[in-house]
């Protein structure tokens, strides 16, 4: 076993163990304190990847911003400690066998797979090529996601606006 | 380099100015609202009507045409200009609905109606995007702009506790199959190493592919496109969604971000699954790579959702929900058209869509009336209408006998093109669901025309008047309907030539 494979190792395990946490803890804390660790899992398996770009990233924005924009929803709503998270489950049985079902394909199709892969890259640093890129060949894209942001934030606004009630 | 990437720009530029010209004008609904709203309400309709007329000038002048455009992203073709004009057409038709709504104008949403047409165009500028993308990425963020400006149409009166149920609803499920189909899409990509879906179909032909995961992400990707038409089993969503939100974003939701799915599914399955060294000997017939069963999966899908679309619809009271189920037969048809897997399928598709925006939003039109003048939706209230309201119950029965497919309507003839396809292609067992399921259809449809002509008014027997504007947009949807069921020669020959796609035979 080589670095890389006990890095992967060690990096999958925090990853999919917190993720667990999250949704199976009953206190909305823990998950929410628990989603940091998968956050930074996930970050340093980008960071074995090479994608030293998306690594920092995801840092900077899903720990950065949305866990600490979770976290001060959770603060600021009353009754921090004790809301009743309801993580019930339903029909046990079913699911565990179609999730099973599910499983087993899916791991089967990715173990058998030859998937397209490309050996014996050397590393730099991707930052420049991702906005070169951006900026021509995935200029559309980038430029739809701008409007498709737009669209989602005026609707947050508009769905989240409390009205006057007229008596 | 650089000089030759802005020349590039400025011509894919020029063959984009119907998506820029949409999106100036939401940008400018929006600001003038902002500042005129208070002293023009409806400002922000009609600069929609203006904005959507110059788009479709722009979407006129550009049809004929097949290139790629933002370097693989997007294409031009007759078969998306097709689709575009269907958007424009109900986009311009939804926006005089919403000027008439009542439930518009008489609830919370009145404050918010400059948005409420922002929503509408980014709507019709993610069904155009949806039409022309050739990239997964494209495809995928075209999509979502469709579902996120209809999650929050959907949720649109707020003082109803079923508008909001549906937008909700539509969000979890929206959610679910987006999640589902980016899934599909990380397979294929990780297959081939490509996003363009030219450059997949080049992928898979060179250098072979495992037919087991190649099933298994189209299943995938299916999800997400069977959520946008509402096939059985993603329809979930469908009847709540249907029925709780306003009327005029049903009839919108029912007709465009349907469209806008088909159009990306036909184009999605015709350029990447389709071994084109392979030669049927039959014109514009499509060959499915070898070990992908894509036509019975297809004929699967289209066969379950017509019959359980109808057969749920049978017991539906309220009209809305029993459009919804009907709509989701429709999709069934639709369907019929994609399994045949050639070009004569795809142009009784094209048919069957301009009769379905003609038949579909006048049948919601109707309904949207009678909810304002009666104050329900219930199937009770039609009762004894024919009596109160004959040209309205004329021109709903009209709709209502085009929607089952009965001659001498415009609806008769896109099921006609459709079932001649399936039949010139020997797919007879899906021909035969589908008379059948017409046969059923046809009970529930007249259901109401049996309401309206053979039952008394239990509520009320004063006649019901309607103001000239309303009469007028009856017209505009009831003339085409019966005018192209006799003469549909222009419409069949335009659906021919549209079904061209960029870089496909």
């Amino acid at each position: 076993m080589s670095l890389f494979d006990v890095a992967f190792y060690v990096l999958a395990f925090i990853t999919v163990g917190s993720a667990i946490v999250v949704v199976s803890s009953r206190n909305i804390i823990y998950s929410a304190f628990a989603l940091l660790f998968t956050f930074f899992g996930v970050a340093g398996l980008y960071v074995l990847l090479n994608a030293d770009f998306i690594a920092v990233t995801q840092v900077l924005i899903y720990v950065g911003g949305i866990l600490v924009l979770i976290i001060f929803g959770v603060m600021l709503t009353t009754k921090v400690f004790d809301v009743p998270v309801k993580t019930e489950t339903l029909h046990v049985g079913p699911a565990i066998v179609v999730t099973g079902a599910i499983m087993g394909t899916l791991f089967g199709v990715i173990l058998k797979t030859k998937w397209f892969d490309i050996l014996n890259v050397q590393w730099d640093g991707t930052t420049k090529k991702i906005g070169e890129r951006l900026m021509t060949d995935f200029l559309l894209p980038f430029e739809v996601a701008s409007v498709v942001l737009l669209v989602a934030l005026l609707g947050a606004v508009i769905i989240a606006r409390r009205e006057r009630v007229k008596s | 380099m650089e000089e030759r990437f802005i020349i590039e720009l400025t011509q894919s530029l020029k063959n984009f100015l119907p998506e820029v010209s949409l999106t100036v004008t939401l940008s400018l609904v929006i600001l003038l609202d902002l500042i005129f709203g208070r002293r023009f309400k409806n400002i922000g309709a009609f600069v929609s009507l203006a904005g959507l007329v110059v788009t479709l000038f722009f979407t006129i002048k550009q049809y004929g045409g097949s290139y790629q455009i933002f370097r693989g992203m997007f294409v031009v073709d007759p078969y998306s200009t097709f689709f575009k004009f269907v958007f424009l057409l109900s986009a311009f038709v939804i926006v005089i609905f919403s000027l008439q709504s009542y439930e518009l104008r008489e609830t919370s949403a009145r404050r918010r109606i400059g948005e409420y047409y922002f929503f509408i165009l980014s709507l019709t500028l993610g069904a155009f995007l949806m039409a022309g993308s050739v990239n997964l990425i494209m495809m995928y963020l075209s999509l979502e702009l469709v579902s996120i400006s209809s999650y929050i149409l959907a949720g649109y009166i707020k003082e109803s506790e079923r508008s909001s149920e549906a937008s909700m609803k539509y969000v979890i499920y929206g959610a679910l199959s987006s999640g589902l189909m980016i899934y599909g899409i990380s397979l294929v990509y990780g297959l081939t190493g490509e996003l363009n879906i030219y450059a997949i179909n080049a992928s898979f032909l060179s250098s072979g592919y495992s037919p087991i995961v190649l099933m298994i992400s189209l299943v995938l990707i299916l999800a997400g496109f069977g959520y946008k038409i509402s096939a059985v089993p993603f329809h979930y969503w469908t009847p709540d969604v249907y029925e709780g939100a306003p009327i005029t974003v049903t009839a919108f939701l029912s007709v465009s971000s349907k469209a806008a799915g088909f159009a990306m599914l036909v184009r999605f399955l015709k350029a990447s699954f389709i071994d084109r060294t392979i030669t049927l000997g039959i014109e514009g017939a499509w060959a499915v790579i070898q070990g992908l069963p894509l036509t019975e999966i297809v004929a699967v899908l289209s066969a379950l959702t017509m019959t359980v679309g109808n057969i749920i619809a049978i017991w539906q009271n309220n009209l809305k929900r029993m459009l919804a189920y009907s709509s989701i037969a429709h999709a069934g048809y639709i369907l019929m058209g994609v399994v045949v897997m050639q070009n004569l399928g795809i142009s009784a598709m094209l048919i069957y869509f301009l009769a379905y925006l003609f038949m579909n939003l006048g049948a919601f039109y109707c309904v949207m009336l009678v909810a304002e003048k009666t104050g329900s939706e219930d199937i009770e209230v039609y009762k004894g209408l024919g009596y109160r309201a004959p040209f309205l119950s004329i021109v709903f029965t009209i709709f209502l006998v085009s929607l089952t497919g009965i001659p001498p309507t415009f609806g008769f003839i896109g099921k006609l093109y459709l079932f001649s396809a399936l039949i010139n292609a020997k797919v007879i067992w899906l021909a035969v669901v589908g008379v059948l399921n017409s046969v059923v259809s046809l009970y529930y449809y007249i259901r109401v025309v049996r309401n309206m002509f053979l039952g008394d008014p239990e509520s009320g027997k004063e006649p019901i008047n309607f103001s000239p504007a309303h009469i007028v947009v009856m017209l505009i949807l009831v003339i085409p309907t019966l005018l192209f069921g006799v003469y549909f020669t222009p419409i069949v020959n335009f659906a021919q030539i549209s079904v061209a796609m960029f870089g496909l035979r």
